[in-house]
């Protein structure tokens, strides 16, 4: 209560002081703030200025001088988009040669060819440089032109696997001995490693196969 | 100690010894034979057996002109690997599969002004409002699209140099040349020094904690400057460097796919820019050899 101005005459002069004070900073901030104004915007040249103004201007804004749009080339037609998977073309290109009928596809394309070979069938592969293989098929793996089967034989007690790609020149003949005896209800086979599931050797099978065949054709030498 | 003379008394000295050496001298007879042309030392080492100077530009040339190709590359992208069988004799040979899209000549380097023979070369399309002017204009000034990759393939001299605006094919390689190709490697990020450098890593146990796979030590103590080496490897980033792969075999060629076969692995990724150019350890393929005699007889 002690600061109220009708007690102390003069100190009404002392809060005049003070609001001046305060007002002052205000003042000084309003003279700080700016206000918005659109950016500049060049002015154009006049049209059809005369030509004895035109040496009064700066080079770069002569009218010879004038940015000239750019000309922009179309492109040659495109390999790219002619040839849009040159992985499937590299390997159709070989197919035409190595399997021209598709009979080899045909053969091991398991999931479209209800015929085809399956794994578990029992099969016999000749090749034009070496001895032919037996065996039962532990899978096929489909991947184009390296599609290839996995076979499993036993040559004098001792388990042997051969993988052997379906479209090498080599491989002359690909038979189907005997097909799965059950129902075999998994793509891999791998489990026919095992000692329990091993189905052991496969040569019984197929000599009973050859032999069979080789009544059939007539022919009977070796 | 001779007395000082001043400057001006010092010159007059000298003139009137000048004076005295142009005075004719009287002959003296000489005895034996004398060379009428004394061997006088040079200031400079020029005689005949000097080694020419390796350092400048045109020895630089001579030098490289025996590996430098004589025929321009090309850019392919790398689309993938699969495999040929060969027909005669059966054998799987695993090949990479390129593709040229519009390859074209774009500019010419050349030794007046650049100090170097190289073909630049651009591949595929880049739509013009994505590329800077001054790129744009420099395909506009040569004729040419815009184009997405350009690189430089050196050539040996002018008779490489392919005119500007001339697309380059797959028929440009030959089936059963050989040819380098240069493409950067995938990138693996940051590496440890395991995986980067082939390091060994630490023991698995026997007291290591935590620093199974690190770097042991940075280098010597004391004895060794107390510093670590320049070059010593660490950790870092690895892959995405260039990498060239030398002397693979071209097995098939499409012009109409724009497909070139080429026999082994290259670096990168699939849809990696690859750079291919006739093999420089191999002997040249045999257009690039005809050719120049064909411009001759022309």
């Amino acid at each position: 209560m002690a600061a109220l101005p009708t007690m102390r005459q003069l100190g009404c002069l002392r809060s005049l002081i003070k609001t001046q004070e305060a007002i002052q900073p205000q003042l000084a901030r309003r003279f700080i703030s700016t206000a918005y104004s659109q950016r500049p915007q060049r002015v154009p040249l006049p049209q059809n200025l005369p030509e004895q103004f035109l040496s009064q201007l700066p080079t770069r804004m002569l009218p010879e001088n004038a940015p000239k749009p750019i000309k922009v080339y179309t492109p040659p037609p495109s390999a790219r988009k002619a040839c849009k998977d040159p992985i499937g073309k590299v390997t159709e290109l070989q197919l035409e040669t190595l399997d021209p009928k598709g009979e080899r596809k045909a053969l091991f394309d398991y999931r479209r060819n209800p015929r085809s070979i399956k794994p578990g069938d029992i099969i016999r592969v000749t090749f034009k440089n070496g001895d032919p293989f037996n065996g039962v098929v532990l899978s096929i793996k489909l991947r184009g032109i390296d599609t290839s089967f996995l076979l499993r034989n036993e040559l004098t007690r001792v388990a042997v696997e051969m993988s052997v790609k379906v479209f090498n020149p080599n491989v002359q003949s690909v038979e189907i001995v005997q097909r799965a005896q059950r129902k075999i209800r998994r793509a891999r086979l791998y489990y026919m490693r095992s000692r329990k599931h091993d189905r052991r050797s496969v040569e019984n099978v197929v000599n009973a196969y050859v032999r069979q065949k080789r009544a059939f054709m007539g022919g009977g030498k070796r | 100690m001779p007395p000082r003379l001043p400057g001006k008394l010092l010159q007059l000295s000298l003139s009137l010894r000048d004076i005295q050496l142009t005075v004719p001298r009287v002959p003296v007879r000489t005895f034996g034979i004398r060379s009428l042309n004394p061997p006088k030392p040079s200031r400079f080492n020029n005689n005949p057996g000097l080694p020419v100077l390796e350092s400048t530009s045109t020895a630089a040339l001579r030098r490289k002109a025996n590996s430098l190709p004589l025929r321009t590359g090309a850019i392919g992208i790398k689309k993938g690997m699969t495999a040929i069988f060969d027909a005669e004799t059966g054998k799987r040979i695993p090949c990479t599969v390129l593709q040229l899209d519009r390859v074209e000549v774009v500019s010419h380097k050349t030794r007046e002004q650049h100090g170097y023979f190289a073909v630049q070369v651009g591949a595929g399309w880049k739509h013009p409002s994505n590329m800077p002017n001054s790129l744009l204009g420099h395909f506009s000034a040569n004729g040419i699209s815009p184009k997405r990759h350009v690189f430089e393939f050196r050539v040996k001299d002018e008779s490489g140099l392919l005119p500007v605006g001339q697309s380059i094919h797959a028929n440009w390689f030959q089936e059963g040349q050989y040819v380098d190709t240069r493409s950067n490697t995938k990138g693996k990020g940051f590496a440890g020094v395991m995986k980067r450098h082939g390091f060994h890593g630490q023991d698995r146990s026997h007291g290591v904690s935590l620093t199974h796979r690190s770097m042991g030590s940075a280098g010597p103590s004391q004895g060794g400057g107390s510093r670590v080496y320049p070059g010593k490897k660490m950790a870092g980033n690895m892959g995405n460097t260039q990498n060239t792969v030398q002397n693979l075999k071209i097995l098939k060629v499409d012009t109409d796919a724009g497909l070139v076969v080429v026999s082994g692995a290259i670096s990168g990724p699939k849809g990696c820019v690859v750079r291919i150019q006739d093999a420089i350890k191999k002997p040249w393929p045999e257009i690039a050899s005809a050719e120049p005699v064909a411009a001759a007889a022309a």
